[in-house]
């Protein structure tokens, strides 16, 4: 993949990466809640 | 009529519908000002996401990003950070006991009238300069796309928006709001493919924008500090600005904030993404324009079919209208909650208080107009003030609030002392700083040095300023009487 092309996409993959890692952390904490 | 005018009357309609709808779900003050504390986690986080999303977006963004390259992209991270932060950290204290107001917090933690004053003053005044930047958007896309004389654009656009918001308040906001999110998502979702088929795809799109604009996706574009520093704006700002925290008291309970959150971080990163693209493919189809903050509204009218370009244009004035009405609920609050019912007419009656409430509303939505007709803070590029604004915030009340649940020694000098401190550091930088680096950095220093050591150096805070907010025994050590 090209520099822009790594550069363009990372970013969106960035924000994936953050959504998937607060929803696993809320997962966490609701189970905790829970128990 | 034409079609831009048909999708215009019947989107006013619909916000006026639900103004309409909101006067009758409005009783009493804490629907007025937090929508009763009961919202659920689609409401609650669609008026979040809309809020946040402003003309800084639609117009800004765009703006920054055509005229300095996608490394300004990045700052974005920083958002739903922020957000995740004021959620796990922030919130669980925070919300133990509800308030209506920000400034109405800083009393209750603060353990003074004086404090609340001053929060309310420096909200007014801060909020009166961003409503200003978004009503002189407003008027820029209405002489644009409409050709209307840039006065009558900004004239309108205040109106529709003080009708509804006086009326039902934070009801109001928030169900306008949900509605105005749904119209930005669509006028972003589809106006992307047919942008990018303009440009030949994603690939024609890197191809034609490097031939264009080599340096677009390096970073050398804008500098580092300057980039880590707006990241740091966003970020505090995400974390403490009055018109995020107080939809913390609007949402029902703890597991309802998380999930809202979680729903307007994912409409914030997405609307952000796809206006990023319509970004890029601007540097191509209009390489020439005067300033960036018109990308937006020509990408609009003259790439988008007529139809769907009404629907974008509608979904730039939705995110405008979604920003302000919350500041308006913010300022007018300020005004009437915090100072002329806290300091001066103290013992009011309940319907006396709310006509006072929305005559405070209306008083912060005519100044700001009043001051540009006037010729005001004209002509800056919408998103630096959105900046300022944001790093205002951010030095006025990230530490005093975060601080003030997370700290059981901060004391009420300390936080008076951050704020003003804060808040006159930032505009030293802006008007004597280097332009390399944000305002914000010297503001939250200033105002977090102070904060630490003020609060240390004067006799720790009461007990009751800490109960709703702290355990007994986290704050038994500080509060126990000193050797003295």
């Amino acid at each position: 993949m090209t520099m822009p092309g790594f550069t363009f996409w990372g970013l969106f993959l960035v924000c994936g990466l953050i959504v998937a890692a607060y929803l696993a952390w809320m997962w966490a904490v609701e189970k905790g809640e829970g128990e | 009529m034409t079609v831009q005018a048909a999708v215009f009357v019947g989107y006013f309609l619909v916000v006026f519908g639900i103004g309409w709808y909101s006067l009758r779900a409005t009783r009493d003050e804490t629907d007025y000002w937090i929508a009763g504390g009961q919202l659920g986690w689609f409401t609650g986080g669609a008026t979040m996401a809309a809020t946040h999303t402003s003309a800084g977006t639609f117009i800004g963004t765009i703006g920054v990003m055509y005229t300095a390259g996608w490394s300004f992209g990045w700052v974005l991270l920083s958002i739903p950070l922020a957000y995740w932060f004021m959620v796990a950290v922030l919130a669980p204290r925070f919300t133990r006991q509800q308030e209506l107001t920000i400034p109405a917090f800083m009393e209750t933690r603060y353990y003074g009238k004086g404090i609340r004053g001053l929060s309310a003053t420096i909200i007014l005044i801060a909020t009166v300069v961003y409503i200003q930047a978004q009503i002189v958007a407003a008027g820029l896309i209405a002489n644009t796309v409409f050709g209307i004389p840039t006065d009558y654009g900004m004239i309108a656009f205040t109106v529709i928006l003080l009708v509804y918001t006086v009326v039902g308040g934070m009801v109001a906001v928030v169900y306008t709001d949900a509605f105005q999110l749904i119209v930005m998502g669509l006028g972003a979702v589809f106006a992307v493919p047919l942008v990018l088929r303009q440009v030949d795809g994603v690939g024609g799109l890197m191809e034609l924008v490097q031939s264009a604009h080599p340096l677009v996706f390096t970073w050398e574009t804008m500098p580092a500090s300057l980039l880590l520093t707006m990241g740091l704006s966003f970020f505090l700002g995400g974390v403490a600005t009055p018109e995020k925290l107080i939809r913390l008291y609007a949402m029902r309970d703890m597991k309802t904030i998380r999930r809202g959150v979680l729903f307007a971080i994912v409409m914030i990163l997405g609307i952000n993404l796809l206006v990023f693209v319509i970004a890029l493919s601007a540097i191509v189809l209009f390489p020439a324009l005067s300033t960036g903050d018109l990308a937006m509204p020509m990408v609009a009218s003259a790439v988008l079919p007529a139809t769907l370009g009404a629907i974008m244009l509608a979904a730039i004035t939705a995110a405008m209208m979604s920003t302000v009405d919350s500041l308006l609920i913010v300022a007018g609050s300020a005004l009437s909650v915090d100072l002329d019912q806290n300091l001066w007419h103290t013992d009011a009656s309940p319907e006396h208080r709310m006509r006072m409430n929305r005559i405070g509303i209306l008083a912060v939505g005519t100044i700001p107009l009043l001051l540009i007709l006037a010729g005001v803070g004209e002509g800056e590029l919408v998103q630096f003030i959105v900046l300022l604004f944001t790093a205002l915030m951010a030095a006025a009340f990230v530490l005093p609030v975060v601080g003030g649940v997370l700290w059981a020694r901060a004391t009420q000098e300390g936080a008076a002392a951050a704020m003003v401190g804060g808040v006159s550091a930032t505009f030293l930088w802006e008007v004597l700083g280097s332009p390399q680096v944000e305002p914000v950095l010297a503001g939250f220093l200033a105002s977090a040095a102070l904060f630490v050591g003020v609060s240390l150096l004067t006799p720790p805070p009461p007990p009751e300023a800490l109960a709703p907010y702290f355990d007994a025994q986290e704050h038994a050590a500080p509060t126990s009487p000193e050797p003295s």
